[in-house]
């Protein structure tokens, strides 16, 4: 497995990955915070490409890292070997017109359904650990950890 | 203003129908500015706002490309890289000087065409391997890496006609005294000008505006192109920081090179020029010697002639600093050469760039059947 990276100026820079059976992987974090992403078999019989957002390559790569976690929908659930009954998740949502305006204390999120609001991202900006003031907006992107049971009811109660 | 106005809405227009098409701006911009400049309507006319406008887009565009090359990053290429630039420098160069000598224009005229022949438009070339998805073809390393040594031949060929206008001795000495000083202010303030960029209030923009446009008025002061100090600038600004910069300098340079090139188109006179039919020629001939020295580099470097046509289909286009080159050198004949030269060149570019699966694809089955072999 040969793996290196080389700059490309007034683009970005890629980094190529060489499989042991040949096939040629190039990702390309491009200056415009877009990422391009190539496979090619080692056959050469044509090389496939894809253009990805920021977080859409973050995506992809949380899934790509497997490892602990378990990939399921827009979340990960996390088992840790030190604490055999404890699987927490984590999950990502997009905020509806139906939530906008409303803040994280007026919802009593953690009250109502045991989860808690890890941090939400708008725009680009993100905040981290959000006071119950914070307002939502639509279209803000939230992180919510609980276990299952409490992830489903928050599904349910608050996103409705 | 109204002029400034129309071009910048005429070029709004065929901007946005461009990208709406995946093909290059540039040649629209350029044919916008004759069809409505005295050639054509006559409805935009140039106007001294306008130049400084279209001037500033020029300098932003040499600015950003001189962020391109650090120091560092050109050193660190090896062999392939010169090899490469040279082939392109010699094959397009000779042949673009034999042409112009042909047409009977005079040494300084025929090097300003000569150059035109040989710097492809960075801009298009990678546009085209972005836009067409070519990033991941090994062939896109040799072009981007040609688009940064055609850059660097820039500068040799700017001062080149800075000296042929002044004493060589001053001008050369100037320059070289003046890139000296932005690395060395730059390698001393390292950390200061690092902090300032990083900042997230309006500083890091006035920072860079101040220096470019200072830039290029100590170099009106000291006799040197200011076309050659803001490249250094943007070289020596590199030292510290790429993206921060290019950041702040891309709205100025999209935005003001919109202009240069519409007001480009609208000062091209054809009275006088070639006749059309030499004007096809020479885009002809100019899109032929991107093929020779694409096929040349092909086999140099990836051991296969359709690896140069790959390389031809993104270099083929010619735009921004032949015309920058035409502005600030060129006659009125040569400026209307350089700018058919461009528009043919671009818009076949343009194509070549969007087809060249196709076109190697058809070259392969045509070599087969030719040969009944593979060629590599």
């Amino acid at each position: 497995m040969d793996f290196h990276h080389l700059s490309l100026p007034g683009i970005g820079t890629k980094y190529e990955l060489e499989t042991d059976d040949g096939d040629i992987i190039s990702v390309v974090y491009m200056q415009n915070g877009k990422v391009q992403m190539y496979t090619c078999s080692g056959a050469r019989t044509g090389c496939s490409s894809a253009e990805l957002t920021a977080m859409e390559a973050r995506r992809l790569g949380n899934v790509l890292t497997g490892a602990i976690i378990e990939a399921e929908q827009e979340g990960v659930e996390i088992a840790f070997s030190a604490l055999a009954d404890l699987r927490i998740s984590v999950h990502t949502y997009i905020i509806g017109k139906s939530l906008s305006g409303k803040s994280i204390g007026e919802m009593d999120i953690r009250s109502k359904t045991g989860v808690t609001v890890l941090a939400v991202s708008r725009e680009g900006e993100n905040t981290v650990n959000p006071r119950p003031s914070f307002i939502f907006e639509a279209g803000d992107a939230v992180v919510v950890i609980g276990e299952a049971d409490q992830i489903k009811r928050f599904e349910k109660d608050i996103l409705g | 203003m109204h002029g400034i106005a129309l071009a910048l809405a005429a070029g709004f227009t065929v901007a946005y129908l461009a990208r709406r098409w995946r093909f290059p701006a540039i040649p629209f911009y350029i044919v916008i500015g004759i069809v409505l400049g005295v050639t054509g309507f006559n409805v935009i006319h140039e106007s001294e706002t306008a130049a400084y406008l279209a001037h500033m887009g020029l300098l932003f565009l040499l600015f950003t490309m001189g962020l391109h090359l650090r120091p560092r990053d050109v050193l660190a290429r090896k062999g392939s890289f010169v090899r490469a630039g040279a082939v392109d420098l010699l094959v397009n160069f000779a042949i673009g000087l034999g042409a112009a000598f042909l047409l009977g224009l005079p040494v300084y005229e025929a090097v300003v065409i000569a150059a035109a022949f040989f710097i492809s438009s960075s801009a298009m070339a990678l546009s085209s391997l972005i836009d067409n998805r070519k990033l991941g073809f090994r062939e896109s390393e040799t072009v981007v890496w040609l688009m940064v040594f055609e850059d660097i031949v820039l500068v040799v060929f700017i001062m080149f006609l800075a000296v042929t206008q002044e004493s060589p001795v001053r001008v050369i000495t100037a320059t070289l005294v003046f890139i000296a000083l932005c690395y060395g202010l730059v390698h001393l303030l390292k950390d200061p000008i690092g902090r300032l960029l990083a900042r997230e209030d309006e500083i890091p923009l006035l920072f860079v505006v101040t220096a470019v446009l200072l830039s290029a008025y100590l170099s009106t002061l000291a006799g040197v192109p200011d076309s050659l100090t803001v490249i250094a600038l943007g070289s020596a600004l590199s030292l510290v920081s790429q993206d921060a910069p290019a950041a702040i300098a891309r709205p100025f340079r999209e935005v003001f090179m919109v202009l240069f090139f519409v007001f480009f188109g609208v000062s091209v006179h054809f009275a006088g020029a070639l006749s059309p039919v030499l004007l096809l020629g020479l885009g002809a001939l100019a899109l032929l010697s991107k093929l020779c020295s694409g096929i040349l580099i092909g086999r140099l470097v990836h051991k296969s002639s359709l690896s140069g046509v790959e390389i031809w289909s993104d270099t083929a286009a010619r735009g921004e600093f032949s015309i920058a080159l035409a502005a600030i050198y060129g006659s009125a004949m040569v400026s209307s050469t350089v700018a058919a030269l461009v528009v043919i060149t671009a818009f076949a570019g343009g194509f070549t760039g969007m087809h060249s699966a196709r076109i190697r694809g058809r070259l392969r089955a045509m070599t087969r059947k030719r040969d009944g072999k593979e060629v590599r």
